[in-house]
């Protein structure tokens, strides 16, 4: 008997903007989406959408309509193809950003309203550590912390993990390091984190991958295309598909 | 009185002078004052017992719909029985009317001030955070011991013992259960000897999204090194 599954809810978060969060969740759904699986996108940047320009959309109903007025979820979703669902938000509308406990309440019935029509539920939180940020980051069941080898994002990163961790009982974390001039890089640098983060926090880490510079990232980002689509050969692209490989087996974790 | 006006202009037969309307009017003014009443401390002039629980339960429910906090500040006038025994019960009532009047004078008008009972004191502050919270009564707590009162010809110095607590929305509380946790920070202050303020002490000193110098340090300072493996000629632009 087919019994009712529930998706698996990951978010990737960074603390700092600019380290490439909705480039790498909407790639990431590509590659899971080509691997089988049914994925919806929801653009966590709820006042500063961009999910939807990264994408090309034309976007008629977000996420603040189904909030402000009622509008149905599952008709605000945008299919690009048939296993590929984008929830998309507001540009320019502050309000969204310091999300209420109210309103944070009725986000979670939207989204586990229209959850179970997927496999995978991958939210693109904004930058920051702002009430909406910390809120799907709890909301989730997995958190993909996304962090290039740069100081700055090394401390947002750290300090994300910190509240978390402290404040809302979260205690388990995904890795990704994004931008590194190589595989070892990545490697190295998670190693620091993992080091820090094992002397001074009570929480476990785990590293999921890295995706390299890429001149076709940049390329992809210009011309609002999926990279894993326009180049599926580039190391970027390859680095991609090995992490909706690793991200396949928490979903087996979890059945 | 003007809100009763349009009860005057509703007499059918538009009589200036109306038994009936008269009466309904004093009728409808002895309701209002006695629900003011209702929910007064005769005594201070503060809100009673009964008010508290109701407003501290609206003000607590608004904390989980806005995130607003609530703070609570619980007040115990010091060694009152001593007073009482010393210089009579009036002289007690009028300690209890001098210290309520000051910090009346030092809080905001959304502040609800109630007699909790006895010499207890309970004060709302809607929309606050602990560390503001604990502001107040520190505010509180010197303007009381700065102005001594006149009882029986005698200059008193008064002084009470503050608790101060938040409701952050984060648990389902009580509007009791919260009175009762702060009243814990009062025994607490008595305990220590009185005219103090007690609270969380750790809930204001961690800074809440704050990355140490030490772990600061450790992110950077490592033997690997961050800069160094980066292959820049790889770099685009």
């Amino acid at each position: 008997m087919a019994r009712m599954k529930t998706p698996v809810t990951l978010c990737v978060t960074s603390g700092k903007g600019g380290v490439g969060k909705t480039s790498i969740a909407v790639n990431l759904a590509f590659a899971l989406v080509q691997k089988g699986q049914r994925v919806l996108v929801v653009d966590g940047d709820l006042g500063l959408a961009n999910v939807d320009v990264l994408l090309r959309l034309s976007v008629q109903r977000t996420i603040c309509d189904v909030l402000d007025s009622g509008a149905d979820p599952l008709e605000s979703v945008i299919y690009l193809e048939e296993s590929l669902g984008i929830l998309p938000a507001s540009s320019g509308v502050p309000e969204m950003v310091t999300l209420g406990p109210e309103e944070q309440a009725q986000l979670g019935e939207v989204l586990t309203s229209i959850m179970s029509h997927f496999d995978y539920v991958l939210v693109d939180t904004a930058a920051g550590i702002g009430p909406s940020v910390l809120w799907f980051n709890r909301f989730v069941d997995h958190n993909i912390i996304l962090l290039s080898p740069d100081p700055t994002s090394f401390t947002d990163a750290y300090a994300l993990i910190k509240i978390l961790s402290r404040d809302y009982d979260r205690d388990y974390f995904y890795v990704v390091f994004n931008l590194v001039s190589s595989e070892r890089e990545g490697r190295q640098s998670y190693k620091i984190l993992e080091g820090v983060v094992n002397k001074f926090l009570d929480v476990d880490i785990e590293y999921l991958g890295a995706i390299p510079q890429d001149k076709v990232i940049h390329k992809a980002v210009r011309e609002q295309l999926p990279f894993v689509q326009q180049a599926p050969q580039s190391n970027a692209a390859r680095a991609v598909f090995d992490l909706a490989d690793r991200i396949r087996m928490l979903k087996e974790k979890q059945d | 009185m003007d809100q009763f006006r349009e009860l005057q202009e509703s007499c059918p037969l538009k009589n200036q002078e109306c038994p009936v309307i008269d009466e309904l009017r004093r009728l409808k003014e002895d309701c209002k004052r006695l629900q003011e009443l209702s929910q007064t401390d005769a005594l201070t002039g503060y809100f009673n017992f009964r008010y508290l629980l109701s407003a501290l339960e609206g003000e607590m429910e608004r904390t989980q719909r806005t995130g607003l906090f609530t703070s609570l500040v619980m007040i115990d006038l010091d060694y009152f029985k001593q007073i009482n025994d010393t210089y009579g019960h009036e002289s007690g009532n009028k300690a209890l009317q001098w210290s309520t009047d000051i910090w009346r004078e030092n809080i905001r008008r959304i502040d609800i001030a109630c007699r909790y009972g006895g010499e207890e004191f309970a004060i709302i502050l809607p929309g606050t955070r602990l560390p503001r919270a604990v502001h107040v009564a520190e505010r509180l707590r010197i303007a009381l011991a700065d102005s001594p009162v006149e009882l029986d010809g005698e200059l008193v110095r008064l002084t009470a013992s503050f608790g101060v607590d938040v409701y952050k929305g984060r648990e389902n509380l009580s509007a009791k259960a919260f009175i009762e946790r702060t009243d814990r920070f009062v025994f607490e202050g008595k305990a220590k000897g009185r005219n103090c303020v007690c609270f969380e002490e750790k809930e204001i000193a961690v800074v809440p999204t704050g990355v140490t110098d030490e772990e600061k340090k450790a992110l950077f300072n490592n033997p690997i090194g961050l800069k160094s493996e980066r292959d820049n000629s790889k770099g685009f632009l």
